[in-house]
């Protein structure tokens, strides 16, 4: 593992890197690296045992530097295009979690060409009607000055779960861990707060542009982005098997059911 | 120099809750359910608090003070200019001082400069501007992105500013207000501008923003140990920096305060009302129960690094204003003063000599406090208390800030 700043367009972006093989780009959800943790999961360590992972922290996240500019996801896409350049980047794995796989969508959508294959977990980004996205803001605010139980019961299957603790301790957590979460939330705030809610209305109607292979994994009990957007995905991509549902998982499969989520990817990209 | 000078503030609670509505588990804001409301009941009670607003403006209060609040039983002011706009019609002499409109819910500022223009035309000169970010709990009701709220709400304040005192029409290429044509009709009475205020908690950077502007900072916590000293101290230090000076009027402070005959009266006729204030109208702001929604992750406007400052100080789980539990620990966090005309008096007169500070903003109304104490409560502030507020600290403040002429601070602009 090793960690490195990028240069771009006068911005750095903080990112790490692990493995060897082909490229594979991760976008980081909430129970993620550089969200929550410093370095790498499980699960990263998992798809790193055959592909090169790269994993950058989004504007803001991490030790990336923040960007006043971004007002909605487009600004995100744009980033992504900038940074793909300066990794000389130009046909890669996609992997992407919760906002990370809406930004892996959008980069999808416009373009195809550079995704070898594309992995969305529990992503945001589509608008369904009737299945709203949760409110992970008012659910990030305390009750009784210090239990975040909602917010874990939204991002993982149960609030009691040890990972979940973890993650999101009640109380206050390591400093530096407090710090990550909060540059998480106000990225989030500035894209996914302003009605449209986490997605992007015309996404929907822009997926039948992507190419790839796609695969869409959700856990059974996510409570943060209901499943039919994965369903959605799923239908709407046009190269994309059935939704791959985790039994037993939240919205954060990829550390609540990290061996399975993971072996279901690598098969997928090795495929 | 002019002696402290005493506002009426209103918040207007929504007092008809039920008495076990605190065993409901609802908040008191954003999604208090509004089935609650009873239109039974209601009916009038807008009219009770204008006119004991408008009693503040006969008894010789110096202004009555609104703010805005939404969904919310705390404050029923989604819009404090429809108050302010009946004051102007129901009072002649007190200031008007809207503290403030929440700029970055206003699809354009320069509804706000308007509507204040109006106000300052309707009242002969009277209002007092204020200008607020909003916090936690409207970025919930109005889907406010928190990360550029700061930035947002200056370039606002400004164009407003800008929008009083600049022959229009001009453009303002503004990051987040673009507008060709600005060029408001009516302008505001005073000139240049009627007095800005901004209320703050004692972040640094707001306390910059408002001394390079030269406006009035306005310190908006209801607990008055050491804090507020600390932040009269920082303010005017803040002010010598840019080349200001600190006077009183430069600072306000909001007070609770309930005065009766005797200390035991006082608390008697004001204590349900307290506790319904306390419990209810602060539950999902100052409380612990019903989860806090004015400070937290889930509302991140302010800068990554003071929030890293910020949680090395945090204790999860303190106490705040809505949490104390009886009597003694309420009177303890020197939150509301309570008390007959000598006790109210002694330690108003306190915090003025510690504080400094010239512009009192107070609540005379509590929850649920039935209108013949509230008004009793303003009377007897007024006959009792007032004089020798003003008297002793006419003294003190002539005595500490000899030569300060506030006639030419931006804040003493008179019409």
């Amino acid at each position: 593992m090793s960690g490195r700043s990028l240069e771009v367009n006068g911005k750095k972006v903080w990112l790490l890197e692990n493995g060897s093989g082909a490229p594979l780009l991760y976008l980081h959800g909430y129970a993620d690296v550089h969200a929550v943790s410093e370095s790498w999961l499980p699960f990263h360590e998992q798809l790193a045992k055959n592909a090169s992972v790269i994993a950058p922290a989004h504007p803001g996240c991490a030790l990336s530097d923040e960007n006043k500019d971004i007002d909605i996801i487009e600004d995100v896409v744009f980033h992504y295009l900038e940074v793909l350049d300066a990794l000389k980047l130009d046909k890669f794995d996609l992997v992407g979690h919760c906002l990370g796989g809406w930004i892996a969508a959008e980069l999808a959508a416009r373009h195809p060409e550079k995704i070898r294959k594309l992995v969305l977990i529990g992503a945001s980004g589509l608008f369904v009607e009737g299945a709203l996205i949760g409110d992970i803001f008012m659910n990030a605010q305390p009750e009784f000055g210090s239990s975040y139980a909602t917010l874990r019961e939204m991002l993982f299957a149960s609030a009691t779960q040890p990972n979940a603790l973890e993650m999101f301790p009640d109380g206050k957590g390591e400093l530096e861990d407090e710090v990550r979460r909060y540059q998480m939330l106000r990225l989030s705030s500035r894209i996914g707060f302003k009605p449209p809610y986490f997605y992007n209305r015309p996404l929907r109607n822009r997926l039948h542009r992507i190419t790839s292979p796609a695969l869409v994994i959700w856990g059974e009990k996510d409570g943060f982005v209901p499943r039919s957007h994965g369903e959605t995905y799923a239908k709407l991509i046009p190269n994309s098997g059935d939704l791959k549902v985790i039994a037993g998982a939240g919205h954060s499969a990829h550390v609540e059911k990290a061996e399975e989520t993971a072996k279901l990817v690598t098969d997928f990209l090795a495929k | 120099m002019q002696p402290v000078q005493l506002f009426c503030w209103h918040f207007m609670a929504y007092p008809y809750l039920d008495k076990d509505f605190d065993k409901s588990g609802h908040s008191g804001w954003v999604t208090v359910p509004n089935k609650l409301w009873d239109n039974n009941q209601a009916r009038g009670l807008y009219q009770e608090y204008i006119d004991q607003l408008a009693l503040a403006d006969e008894l010789g209060f110096d202004g009555m003070v609104l703010n805005e609040h939404h969904q919310n039983i705390y404050g029923l002011m989604p819009s404090p200019n429809i108050i302010a706009s009946a004051l102007t019609q129901r009072s002649v002499r007190g200031k008007i001082v809207v503290l403030g409109n929440l700029l970055p819910l206003h699809l354009n500022p320069m509804r706000v400069a308007e509507e204040y223009a109006m106000l300052d035309q309707m009242s002969n000169g009277r209002l007092i501007a204020g200008f607020a970010p909003g916090g936690g709990p409207e970025t919930f009701n109005y889907d406010i992105p928190s990360a550029n709220t700061r930035e947002k709400f200056w370039e606002a304040a400004d164009l407003i500013r800008r929008s009083w005192t600049e022959d229009g029409p001009f453009a303002h290429e503004g990051r987040y207000f673009p507008l060709r044509y600005v060029n408001l009709w009516p302008k505001p009475l005073q000139k240049p501008f009627p007095p800005i205020w901004i209320p703050g908690s004692r972040s640094p950077s707001t306390m910059i923003e408002v001394a390079k502007r030269g406006y009035c900072y306005f310190l908006s916590s209801r607990s008055h140990g050491g804090e507020t000293h600390r932040a009269q101290q920082e303010f005017a230090k803040v002010l010598e920096d840019h080349g200001d000076q600190y006077h009183p009027f430069r600072f306000g402070i909001l007070m609770s305060v309930y005065v009766a005959d005797t200390d035991q009266q006082a608390r008697e006729e004001c204590e349900e009302g307290v506790w319904y204030f306390l419990k209810n109208c602060l539950k999902g702001h100052l409380r612990k129960e019903g989860r806090q929604l004015t400070y937290g992750p889930g509302v991140p406007y302010i800068p990554t690094a003071a929030w890293r400052e910020y949680m090395k100080g945090y204790k999860p789980g303190r106490k705040l204003l809505g949490d104390v539990e009886n009597w003694e620990e309420l009177e303890a966090s020197q939150s509301i003063i309570v008390g007959s005309p000598e006790t109210v008096t002694h330690r108003i007169r306190d915090l003025i000599e510690r504080a400094k500070v010239g512009n009192l903003l107070i609540q005379f109304q509590f929850g649920n406090m039935k209108d013949h104490l509230a008004r009793k409560n303003m009377k007897l502030f007024a006959e009792k208390v007032a004089p020798a507020l003003r008297h002793d600290s006419q003294i003190q403040f002539t005595k500490e800030f000899p030569g300060i002429d506030i006639g030419q601070s931006a804040q003493a602009v008179q019409q």
